[in-house]
């Protein structure tokens, strides 16, 4: 194979090599103009920065002045940078909104918002377990995450980023998710054992 | 001609191996040519960079300034999405939107696909149309033409009548508003498509009933299209369940002929459904079917109507894996009360679609169907088929394997279908095609296949009146087409296609002389053909406010007979093509809510054919004014107005005309 590539490398032709670098050059262009779906990452990224205004924290714990906002990714980032780019300048009652990533719960118990990569079942349990009775936002893309005792899981319908809200983890928490917010989840049954 | 047939096969040659070259610019090492390549493309790789960076600063924006409502409505894709469908990449696709149609003022399916630059559209009279890709628009017979080579499809419903192979157009009356888009690939679509792919495929999109929600009624009478009504009204039954329903109906009044009233008006109702279940993230659901009625003179009455039903199962296994499961039934039965023969089909059709990622660098889509085509007719005393009841099935399978060569670079798509059918059993359609994206604005591709017609019943059963003693032997048609294509956008705004193609045909239909048949002739096999030709399309987003589209074509066409017992005429029969065809359609969106359209086509000269008179070039104009007010549009459509009629395709004359409604969206 080695051989067959270098032989054919060798084939190059001047003419050839120009034309091609010329369609190259003369088509610098930019991208098409017509709508092209989104990535979900990015869709989520929004969703995420939009969550920060329609939850309500409890007055128990007040950020105090300046103290950043923080909205937490745990696990492998899956934004790329689209998360700092939807909180860009934005603020929550005068508390800058900043991103953190971590790789430990430890690290992360002093965010308002998690976004938990994780997949499995028992890292899911471990961690969730770990946070359990702060004022934490947890939300994810895991399948059984809702199940499991976390609050928020994004999932896909037809192409459309759509949430499941787990109210009795949100209750647990002390957290008030806005009714208008609530009206656009699927929420999973508030009665529960 | 011969010569730049040869030109043009070297021309593929040379880009093949420049393609090939291409890859080494990464794969090869140690030369000079190496160290300046990597250059290029780290430059190339950065500008890209930044400009993705600019884009995505700017859509975050636009995103954040959403309602969560409007958020869950945004389209999204997964990251490490499906590879882009190779007939997307490496083929002579066009597609009409929505929008495109609504624009046009078109009416009914055959008037939106006028808006693909690479097909052949002409209006034959008030109810048929003849309509190719790439030549062979066959002469007209009994209600429709003997056009062949295309493959149509309707949300997945193959619309094909294996009477004469091709499509009765008069009867495909989707409602337009409902029409997500319609893609139209011009050239061999015989690896994923199946049997008649020849020249070409249409698929109609329609968009699934959680886009169609609410209420949509529109109303217009004129001139030629007297009156026609539609309402569709979308709903949700559950958190993941929509459903739509809608009717129409319409009057189109006659043609003329030689300048006095033709005989051929005709009026159609139909109605239908579609039901989407997102059942869960993984599997979805949808339901649809249509019901039709018509009556057209031609010029005596020939009642039309059908029915059709289809069911499709969708497995998401992840973002890269899915299963697909079909199944349809569909009903078509046509009373030509004027030459007293009746067809009666009923399709029956199953077929499954698998495609997974393998070993990172494969993508593999593979399928199998399976089709059952109940055809009865009622002999008449001018068309005889042998057997008046025949089931026909056809097995299909296909496998395809999308190598990525050089990732965002170069890739190989190897595929074939394998297929066996009623009449010429066992058939092989294989193709070879491979993109070459320098970066996101500049794609190169070509393209090896083989694709085959299969006879349809009035070449292989039909026993009178061209024939007593049947020709059992006839094979399958068989073409293999070199395609060569270029999609650029040369500057904001702007997307340029290019596509050229040299086609040899062999085994055509022939009309052949024979003796010992009543009529003197007999249909054999005995023409083959090369064609080429070039298609151009731009799309050219001027201002916000000022949208053109518009393509050109090129067709060049040789038939030779390999017998001396091959009719004279017998070339033409075959194919009634224009040599060259433009069209160009402009869109103004104007302040208070008005639009200003214009759609322009000019159409080559037709031959005169055994069956057609010589057509004559013509420029059409249509123009279309709208107002939105509110949940109202008002608006005013003038068609081919150039001219007090013009023909298109045969003897009829087609009136220039007017017509005007209103549209109500809820």
């Amino acid at each position: 194979m080695q051989t067959l590539i270098r032989s054919l490398n060798h084939q190059i032709d001047n003419t050839v090599k120009y034309i091609l670098l010329l369609l190259i050059f003369v088509c610098p262009g930019t991208s098409w103009p017509q709508v092209n779906p989104v990535p979900s990452s990015e869709v989520k990224a929004v969703f995420l920065f939009n969550f920060a205004n329609f939850v309500d924290w409890p007055s128990t714990s007040l950020l105090s002045p300046g103290e950043p906002f923080i909205i937490g990714v745990l696990g492998e980032n899956p934004f790329g940078s689209y998360l700092e780019k939807s909180v860009l300048n934005e603020k929550k009652d005068g508390h800058p909104l900043v991103i953190k990533y971590f790789s430990n719960i430890e690290e992360a118990k002093n965010c308002r918002i998690l976004f938990i990569n994780l997949q499995s079942p028992e890292q899911l349990h471990h961690t969730l377990m770990a946070i359990k009775g702060l004022n934490i936002l947890t939300v994810s893309d895991a399948p059984e995450f809702a199940k499991s005792g976390g609050m928020i899981r994004f999932f896909i319908v037809n192409n459309k980023v759509r949430f499941q809200v787990n109210m009795e983890a949100v209750k647990d928490a002390n957290l008030v998710i806005s009714s208008k917010m609530l009206r656009l989840a699927e929420v999973l049954n508030s009665e529960g054992p | 001609m011969i010569k730049t047939v040869t030109f043009f096969n070297r021309l593929v040659r040379v880009f093949r191996h420049n393609e090939w070259h291409s890859t080494q610019y990464i794969m090869a090492g140690g030369s000079r040519v190496r160290i300046i390549s990597f250059i290029f493309l780290l430059l190339f790789s950065l500008t890209s960079t930044l400009r993705a960076e600019q884009d995505t600063t700017s859509v975050t924006a636009a995103l954040k300034k959403l309602s969560m409502e409007e958020l869950m409505n945004i389209e999204v894709t997964s990251v490490s999405k499906t590879p882009q469908k190779l007939t997307e990449v490496a083929s002579a696709i066009q597609v009409i939107t929505n929008d495109d149609i609504e624009q046009s003022g078109a009416t009914r399916l055959p008037e939106a696909l006028r808006l693909a630059p690479n097909l052949e559209v002409a209006q034959v009279n008030s109810h048929d149309w003849a309509i190719s890709a790439r030549g062979f628009n066959a002469a007209p017979l009994n209600g429709s033409t003997l056009a062949d080579k295309l493959l149509v499809m309707i949300d997945g419903r193959t619309i094909y009548t294996p009477l004469f192979g091709g499509v009765f157009w008069d009867v495909q009356n989707v409602l337009l508003e409902d029409v997500d888009r319609i893609e139209v690939v011009s050239g061999p679509g015989g690896t994923l498509w199946g049997d008649n792919a020849v020249n070409g495929v249409i698929n109609v999109i329609s968009k699934s009933a959680d886009q169609t929600q609410g209420l949509y009624a529109s109303a217009s009478a004129g001139s030629f299209l007297q009156d026609h009504a539609a309402v569709r009204y979308g709903g949700q039954l559950a958190p993941n369940l929509f459903y739509r329903v809608y009717g129409q109906f319409f009057d189109q009044t006659n043609t003329l002929l030689h300048d006095t009233s033709n005989r051929d008006n005709w009026n159609m109702v139909q109605g239908g459904f579609r039901v989407d279940y997102f059942a869960t993230e993984k599997n979805s659901l949808t339901v649809q079917g249509d019901l039709y009625w018509g009556l057209e003179n031609t010029p005596t009455n020939l009642i039309v109507n059908g029915q059709n039903i289809l069911g499709r199962w969708t497995h998401r296994f992840s973002d890269s894996s899915d299963l697909r499961v079909q199944a349809y039934f569909d009903h078509t039965y046509r009373n030509y009360s004027h030459i007293a023969f009746d067809d009666d089909l009923k399709t029956y059709d199953l077929d499954a679609q698998h495609q997974f990622s393998l070993f990172k660098r494969n993508h593999i889509v593979w399928g199998a169907g399976f089709r059952l085509m109940d055809d009865s007719v009622r002999n008449s005393p001018s068309l005889v088929l042998r057997d008046s009841h025949l089931d026909l099935i056809l097995l299909s399978a296909f496998l395809q394997d999308q190598i990525t060569l050089v990732r965002n670079w170069l890739e190989l798509t190897l595929g074939t279908k394998l297929s066996s059918n009623h009449y010429t059993g066992f058939e092989i359609q294989p193709s070879a095609r491979l993109a070459f994206t320098p970066n996101i604005h500049n794609t190169i591709w070509a393209a090896v296949s083989r694709a085959v017609h299969t006879p349809s019943r009035i070449d292989a059963d039909q026993v009178f009146p061209s024939m007593n003693i049947l020709n059992t032997n006839l094979v399958s048609e068989k073409v293999i087409a070199y395609e060569l294509g270029y999609r650029v956008e040369p500057f904001k705004r702007m997307a340029i296609s290019v596509a050229g193609y040299y086609n040899t045909y062999t085994d055509l239909r022939s009309i052949d002389i024979d003796a010992q048949s009543p009529s003197g002739v007999i249909f054999e096999n005995n023409q083959r053909a090369q064609t080429w030709g070039v298609e151009l399309s731009v799309n050219y987003w001027i201002f916000d406010w000022w949208h053109l589209r518009g393509g050109y074509n090129y067709l060049s066409k040789q038939f030779e007979s390999t017998s001396s017992s091959v009719l004279s005429g017998s070339a033409v029969f075959e194919g009634i093509d224009p040599k060259n065809q433009a069209m160009l359609q402009s869109v103004f969106k104007l302040p208070k809510g008005i639009q200003f359209e214009a759609v322009g086509r000019y159409t080559d000269s037709l031959p005169a054919s055994i069956l057609t008179p010589y057509v004559p070039h013509y420029f059409s104009l249509d123009l279309r004014l709208a107002w939105t007010y509110k949940k109202f549009e008002f608006f005013v459509v003038g068609k081919d107005l150039l001219s007090s009629s013009h023909r298109e395709f045969g003897a009829e004359q087609i009136p220039r005309s007017i017509y005007g409604g209103i549209t109500c969206r809820l």
